[in-house]
């Protein structure tokens, strides 16, 4: 009896750690405007893939990485991504077209705010999945010359803007008028 | 004098002339921009500066930009901005260009022909969450039952939070997020005789920061009894006219028979005010008489008349 009252606590509490970290990732993400970053990437989107010359090749991999990302993972790859694409994709891109530039330093600049503000979550710990996962994309992006890997990588933002956008599903109304 | 006036414009002219272009090792240089300032209300960022004053010239002016990312990264990037490369007038709306809640650096140049000035940066980087957030302007109207109320547009980045309350104590104050449209939004349909109050706050959920509230507005709904009244009043009035206006119609018809077909008045000596028998037995007398006394035809009818 007793060793059933333990196994339902430590259950419950199990449970009430993977919805908090769930939470976690919302709350962290809550004055993101995605749909602003999904406009800008939509203003550049031809033109950067029209650049892509490896059209058989895919960086991000989601069926292999983020489809099967667990909600504990989630806060995890998603800094890790958020950083793979501010240290390396944004930097390895070369552009000149002042249009475009602007654009590319609209979503660069959102995924530096974005990164400032899951810096502050508390539950955003890396288990090894989480890792795996993204040692996989990088490896795919060393795989490929450095300029066509950061061209092909901005051409799939939209696969990455969606996965964000599928675990941030927004806060209400409520929980916003209290400040 | 006249050529001494003419040498002393001429002096001034050529002083006035120089003061914007200072030469550099025999070189001319546009002076840069100078007082670069940054005002922000409601989302809206506009970079400002002192014109460059050449006379008869027009100046022209670039504008810069380098968010977070390029300054730690790719810090020899600036990036020319959406409206103001080139603009003519000393100030810039660089709110497209402030994409993301990051300080930014700005900065100015001025150039005249194949003449550029240095670059003028803006003293201390700017972050759009410090916009000032000033109270929605809103108005409160009644259709019917219905309490609507209508907010000023800010732009994408507001919502609207309404709070309404039943104006009485130990009410429950109600709230309802609101995106402006063109039309008023409906916030509820209020209790006849009672009053209602309403204000409302911004939201921008890209810095999370609110307004402060709208100054209180209130409204007393009118209550069924005065409806009532003026529904009585309105037939009261309406039997009224009617009444008026038959009485007029009686009136005209009567004066237009009248103007058509007078009625003719007999003088008194012709009305006949005895009974028909006794003219008739009368008349006979009159006759009998007439005959007695052997008058003429004429002298008769004289008598008779």
């Amino acid at each position: 009896m007793k060793a059933l009252c333990v196994s339902l606590c430590l259950l419950g509490a199990g449970l009430f750690l993977c919805s908090a970290h769930a939470r976690g990732l919302r709350r962290c993400l809550i004055s993101t405007n995605l749909h602003r970053m999904e406009e800008s990437f939509r203003g550049i989107k031809t033109a950067i893939q029209a650049k892509d010359t490896f059209q058989n090749v895919t960086i991000l991999s989601p069926s292999e990485t983020l489809h099967g990302i667990k909600p504990l993972d989630v806060c995890c790859v998603t800094k890790n991504l958020l950083a793979f694409y501010v240290d390396r994709v944004f930097k390895d891109h070369q552009e000149l077209n002042p249009q475009i530039m602007r654009k590319i330093s609209s979503l660069a600049n959102s995924f530096l705010y974005m990164q400032k503000t899951l810096q502050q979550c508390k539950l955003c710990h890396c288990r090894q999945e989480a890792t795996n996962a993204t040692r996989i994309i990088h490896d795919n992006y060393d795989q490929l010359e450095v300029r066509a890997a950061a061209v092909k990588s901005l051409g799939e933002l939209d696969v990455f803007l969606a996965w964000i956008d599928k675990h941030h599903q927004g806060t209400s109304a409520a929980s916003r008028q209290g400040t | 004098m006249i050529l001494e006036e003419i040498k002393t414009s001429l002096i001034m002219w050529v002083s006035y002339a120089l003061i914007p272009c200072l030469f550099v090792d025999g070189v001319a240089v546009l002076p840069a921009p100078q007082n670069l300032s940054m005002q922000s209300t409601n989302m809206k960022h506009v970079l400002t500066w002192s014109p460059v004053i050449v006379p008869e010239e027009i100046i022209h002016y670039s504008v810069e930009y380098q968010g977070e990312y390029e300054s730690l990264y790719t810090s020899h990037i600036w990036i020319p901005s959406s409206w103001c490369s080139p603009t003519q007038r000393p100030e810039c709306d660089i709110t497209e260009d402030i994409t993301a809640t990051v300080s930014y650096s700005l900065r100015v140049r001025a150039t005249l022909g194949s003449l550029t000035s240095a670059w003028s940066t803006l003293k201390h980087r700017f972050n759009q969450n410090s916009t000032i957030l000033t109270p929605p302007g809103m108005e409160i109207t009644m259709d019917g039952f219905h309490l609507l109320i209508k907010l000023e547009d800010l732009g994408p980045h507001f919502e609207f939070f309404v709070f309404y309350w039943r104006r009485e104590p130990g009410a429950k104050e109600h709230v309802k997020v609101v995106r402006p449209g063109i039309l008023p939004v409906y916030l509820e349909t209020v209790e006849p005789g009672a009053a209602y109050c309403v204000k409302a706050r911004t939201f921008v959920k890209a810095i999370g920061r609110h307004s402060a509230f709208s100054r209180t507005e209130c409204v007393k709904v009118q209550g069924e009894a005065l409806p009532l009244a003026l529904a009585l009043l309105a037939f009261v009035g309406f039997v009224l006219i009617l009444v008026v206006a038959l009485l007029s119609i009686w009136k005209m018809g009567r004066l237009l028979q009248h103007s058509c077909c007078p009625v003719v008045m007999l003088p008194n000596t012709l009305k006949i005010t005895n009974s028909p028998q006794k003219l008739i037995s009368c008349r006979k007398e009159e006759v009998e008489a007439c005959v007695t006394s052997g008058l003429s035809s004429e002298e008769l009818l004289k008598a008779c008349i």
